[in-house]
């Protein structure tokens, strides 16, 4: 039998987290760790329940930044008025998510923090053990590829894209102390360990996004128009200083950014860009070849419809 | 009519399924129940060495352990193909397949104890695609061994009438196409659930999520060797069958089977990922088809050669060959006809029966290759459709039987609603409209064991209370037999509905229904239970005929009164059933169908044959996005000919979800596999269209009145699937210009073929 904690502060939850040695997994909304549970792929004995924290400052629109809780849900996000007038890129990238039912329970801080999914790794344990086990799982090789060097599992938050794209930073408490720090820099280009500069018990707390930006753009690919995780993302915005910020998703192990000026963006040097740090697998049910294709399309959509005004 | 029938009338179990209050297979709990835990091959194809349980049997938390040479005796739906075990024997013929169950004090110690048993497996050369399983192989390689000339071909049916081989040499106009279709599965909401219940009086109960409990019940008695006046078997509130829960099923042996070893109540209820392993949906299937027409549209002959992707084991699967064929005969009037299907096993789950059986995927292949020819004659695919028509009362080639058909008001209702003549072909690129019709048995004539007995017996019941009970085999699945037979007794007695009540689909005490399959219910228990309350009604009739001295023929039943139309008569129902019950107490009268005899006398003749027949004409408006591919379904135009609608709410609930579903199939749901396991076993992957994905509906009920159907009534829950997917494929083709031959319809497949076009 495991335990369940409900803390009602980061204190405590980090408390509890030190005191169960690695064996706790926390939980927000629950959505996707629900199921991570149910095909044994998250053993944990200790469930640490975050709801109970008191968020403050849930959305707090001013001087045209944001300053939100991690712990606010999707719907929230996307139904909120203030996010929708300023962030509209924020507001359509949160309403991408699932389904209207999981989005009342799914958080922000889960979407961005949400596992690497691979079609050979989401599975069962019997489905698992009789393909033959994964590197990510107790196996010793990549089932999509064949090779024994690299985990391609793909990153699938439709948040993070259009946070990274908005310039977003976190605020991520751990037993040190709060630490700011650029959304872009969580994510690692690794299948297996894709988070950086988090530790295992550190609480994603904030998300802040310094300024409105200029233009936005926004398309998700998906064979269902709701519910299905991402085949492929991309958020774009024109900021006040005319930086292009462009983040793909769904196509690697991380939300690829493109950070280039608007002056001397060329469409050529984009999908080059794009085509070259998209380390792109067939492990999605979408095939590869197809979401290649997608990407071009939706840079050259994103590019005409920008350059054309 | 001036009763309920004919009217929409809410289900009668509406508000228990809306409340949670139903009672579904798993909300059953016993004293003392154990619960089963299934240990499932990670092989696709292999030999058993050995299995060792004895860890296992020392649990404490295990009260029984049953492997395959438990109950060896095979079993099937199909008496032609029993090649089912309850767990395998010798040998595992897919990754899923049952080697093993145990029955423990809690789920959860039942689904720890099975992974303590440990089978030794020696793999043997797996076959996965049926291109494999054409050719011969090694005797020990077959899958089975009672396949002929050394390939795993488990049927071949095939039948010609008048050469239209020699006719495509001479014709006008001829196209032949390759068609591709995925697998597809029922994904119903309930998952499989059984419970065994050992009596005290050495009989055994089996309550189960079943379509069928005749052929259960007749097929534990064979598996459990039990007289099968000692098996009784309900089935309670089901969620959901579309065919998939018409099988006898492995679980179903298994749970009896420790219930009797165990003399205590044993439940099994399946994991969704455990549903979509059990599988038996629509065939994976390639199609050659091939049709001519001359230079005036009359369709002269059809022909195609059709490979089905049987899975491990039988099930339906000879039924499924030939109707891949047959029901090609209809709505179309074609004298050169013939087809082939060949069904392979593979070493995959195995498929079955699923809505709109085996008629589906050649239904969408024949009607885009009508387009085809539409195109190349440049007459328009309606006027083209129009031409060809069976008429009312005929044969068809192969001599199924034409009654009733409505087919031209079909096509006629929707070509007229959707404005066809105006939009066809004269949207703006990426948006297109696309028409296609359909044909479907309504109810299999001959039983699938052969009888001598009716194929369906309802018994109504009077008693003092006035309460009119229905004793009724059939299974109400979800699409409203039980509601069915409420209106029909109060519709023939003239009685609120509230006086009539159902007893169904329990062996003890229902008389036998062959079950809720190829849409046979509402035609031959409908026919059944009118006998039956029919008969009712002369029997009070005669009793107060008699008390009153009056004629036996001006006695009026309605409005919950019986009476004379001159006033002579004037009893409530109440009084009406004190005066018919005097001297003789409660009683019972028994309703019968039995189909007519039907068809030729050549071999296969047997297949589709049908009392009546079901027509459809469906048109679909598509927006495709020639940039990425994405289709979006924006309306369907449904007409469909049901005989009568009996309950109309009911039969435009069958036709929306027949749209939804064939939605699905049309553009994204798909069985995938990889090294023979499904990838996709979960609702989230499997993709079923949501709400947000399916389209508007416009839904026409025609009325052909049947002159065999109980008042005119012909089946609606399978034939309006056939036109949804090429009515869609056609539109796609009137959007973008494209010819979609491979289902589903993904958007990386139109991106493609708009690709190559340009």
């Amino acid at each position: 039998m495991g335990n369940y904690y409900h803390p009602s502060s980061i204190k405590e939850a980090l408390r509890l987290a030190a005191n169960n040695s690695g064996n706790y997994m926390y939980f927000s909304g629950g959505t996707d760790l629900q199921i991570y549970r149910k095909q044994g792929l998250e053993n944990s004995e200790t469930i640490i329940d975050l709801n109970a924290i008191e968020a403050t400052e849930r959305i707090l629109v001013k001087n045209a930044s944001l300053q939100m809780s991690a712990f606010t849900f999707l719907e929230e996000i996307s139904l909120s008025k203030d996010i929708q007038l300023h962030f509209p890129l924020l507001a359509q990238a949160a309403k991408s998510v699932a389904t209207p039912v999981i989005r009342k329970t799914a958080t922000i801080g889960g979407n961005i923090l949400v596992n690497n999914r691979c079609t050979f790794y989401n599975q069962s344990k019997e489905w698992r053990q009789a393909v033959g086990s994964c590197m990510r799982d107790v196996g010793d090789i990549c089932q999509v590829t064949g090779g024994k060097n690299k985990c391609y599992s793909r990153n699938v938050s439709d948040t993070a894209p259009a946070l990274i794209a908005l310039n977003a930073s976190v605020v991520v408490h751990n037993q040190e102390g709060e630490e700011e720090i650029p959304l872009k820099d969580l994510y690692s280009p690794d299948g297996i360990i894709f988070h950086q500069h988090l530790d295992k018990d550190a609480i994603l707390k904030k998300i802040n996004i310094p300024e409105k930006p200029k233009t936005w753009w926004f398309k998700k690919l998906r064979l269902r128009k709701t519910l299905d995780f991402t085949s492929l993302t991309l958020a774009a915005v024109v900021d006040n200083k005319d930086i292009v910020r462009i983040c793909i998703n769904g196509m690697s192990m991380s939300p690829i950014l493109i950070e280039e000026s608007f002056h001397s963006l060329s469409i050529e040097n984009l999908l080059k860009q794009a085509r070259k740090n998209c380390k792109t697998v067939d492990n999605d049910l979408m095939p590869m070849k197809y979401r290649k294709e997608m990407m071009n399309v939706f840079l050259k959509q994103w590019w005409s419809t920008v350059y054309s005004n | 009519m001036s009763g309920p029938v004919g009217k929409a009338t809410p289900y009668i179990d509406g508000v228990q399924k809306a409340t949670g209050q139903a009672m579904y297979t798993d909300d059953f709990r016993y004293p003392n129940m154990l619960y089963v835990g299934l240990l499932r091959s990670s092989y696709a194809h292999a030999k058993i060495k050995n299995i060792d349980i004895k860890a296992v049997e020392a649990d404490p938390a295990v009260a029984a352990v049953a492997i395959g040479k438990d109950i060896p005796v095979s079993f099937g739906v199909l008496p032609i193909s029993p090649d089912e075990n309850a767990m395998a024997v010798d040998k595992v013929r897919y990754v899923g397949e049952i080697v093993a169950a145990v029955a423990a004090e809690s789920i959860e110690a039942a689904q720890k104890a099975v992974q303590g048993i440990k089978v030794k497996y020696e793999p043997i050369r797996e076959f996965l695609n049926p291109a494999d399983s054409l050719e011969t192989c090694a005797p020990d390689e077959q899958i089975h061994d009672h396949t002929k000339n050394g390939k795993n071909i488990h049927k071949t049916a095939e039948l010609r009438f008048n050469d239209p081989e020699k006719e495509f040499e001479s014709a006008d106009f001829v196209r032949k196409e390759k068609f591709k279709f995925a697998g597809v599965t029922h994904a119903f909401t309930e998952p499989h659930s059984t419970i065994a219940i050992w009596n005290g009086d050495e009989t055994l109960t089996v309550i189960s999520a079943t379509q069928v409990p005749h052929y259960l019940h007749k097929n534990l008695s064979k598996v459990l060797g039990l007289p099968i006046h000692k098996i009784q078997v309900k089935k309670p509130t089901l969620g959901g069958g579309f065919g998939g829960k018409s099988d006898p099923f492995a679980h179903e042996m298994i749970t009896a089977y420790l219930s009797m070893k165990t003399k205590r109540p044993v439940k099994c209820t399946f994991s969704r990922e455990e549903v979509f392993i059990t599988n038996h949906g629509r065939h994976p299937t390639d199609i050659d088809m091939t049709v001519s027409c001359d230079k005036k549209g009359n369709i002269t002959a059809l022909d195609t050669d059709v490979i089905i992707d049987g899975g491990a084991y039988g099930s339906f699967g000879v039924v499924t060959s030939y109707y891949n064929g047959v029901l090609l005969q209809g709505p179309y009037k074609i004298d050169k006809f013939g087809f082939r299907t060949r069904r392979t096993y593979t070493n995959k789950p195995q498929c079955g029966a699923m809505r709109g059986h085996g008629a589906v995927n050649p239904r969408y292949a024949v009607e885009i290759v009508l387009d085809m020819l539409a195109h190349d004659l440049k007459i328009d695919p309606c006027d083209l459709r129009m031409k060809n028509f069976l008429p009312e009362n005929t044969l068809t080639v192969g001599q199924l039987r034409i009654t009733s058909n409505g087919v031209k008001e079909c096509l006629e209702t929707v070509r007229k609603k959707s404005d066809w003549d105006e939009r066809y072909n004269k949207l703006p690129y990426g948006h297109g409209r696309g028409v296609a019709c359909g044909f479907f048995i309504s109810g299999s004539a001959l039983p699938i064991i052969w009888n001598r007995y009716p194929q369906t017996v309802v018994h109504a019941k009077l008693d003092f209370d006035g309460r009119i009970v229905m004793f009724s085999g059939a299974s109400d699945i979800g699409q409203g037999s039980d509601t069915m037979l409420v209106q029909i007794a109060a519709e023939e007695l003239g009685i609120p509905m509230d006086f009539v009540q159902v007893e169904a689909a329990d062996t003890k005490t229902t008389p036998v229904d062959l079950g809720s399959y190829s849409s046979r219910v509402t035609f031959m228990v409908g026919n059944a239970a009118k006998m039956a309350v029919e008969k009712v009604r002369k029997e009070m009739a005669k009793a107060i005929a008699k008390e009153k001295g009056i004629a036996i023929d001006s006695i009026k039943f309605n409005d919950g009164k019986i009476f004379t139309k001159d006033e002579t008569l004037d009893l409530s129902w109440v009084e009406g059933v004190e005066i018919a019950m005097a001297g003789r107490g409660a009683f019972v009268e028994s309703g019968f169908y039995i189909s007519p005899k039907l068809g030729g006398d050549f071999k296969g003749s047997g297949a589709g044959l049908s009392p009546a027949y079901s027509f459809g004409a469906f048109i679909s408006e598509v927006v495709v996005d020639p940039e990425t591919g994405e289709v979006n379904v924006e309306k369907i135009w449904a007409a469909h000919d049901c005989g009568k609608a009996l309950n109309p709410l009911a039969v435009e609930g069958q036709i929306e979800g027949s749209i939804h579903m064939g939605l699905g199939q049309a553009l994204s749901e798909d069985m995938r596999y990889v090294k023979g396991q499904i990838m996709n076993a979960n609702f989230f992957d499997y993709r079923i269209p949501y709400s947000v994905d399916t389209p508007e509906m416009d839904v026409t009920i025609i009325e052909s009145n049947d002159g065999e159907g109980p008042y005119g009534a012909k089946e609606a829950g399978e034939g309006p699937i056939h036109p949804v997917l090429p009515s869609i494929g056609n539109a796609i083709f009137d959007a973008v210009g494209v010819r979609m031959c491979e289902l589903p319809i993904t958007p990386d497949k139109i991106f493609t073929k708009i690709k190559e076009l340009k």
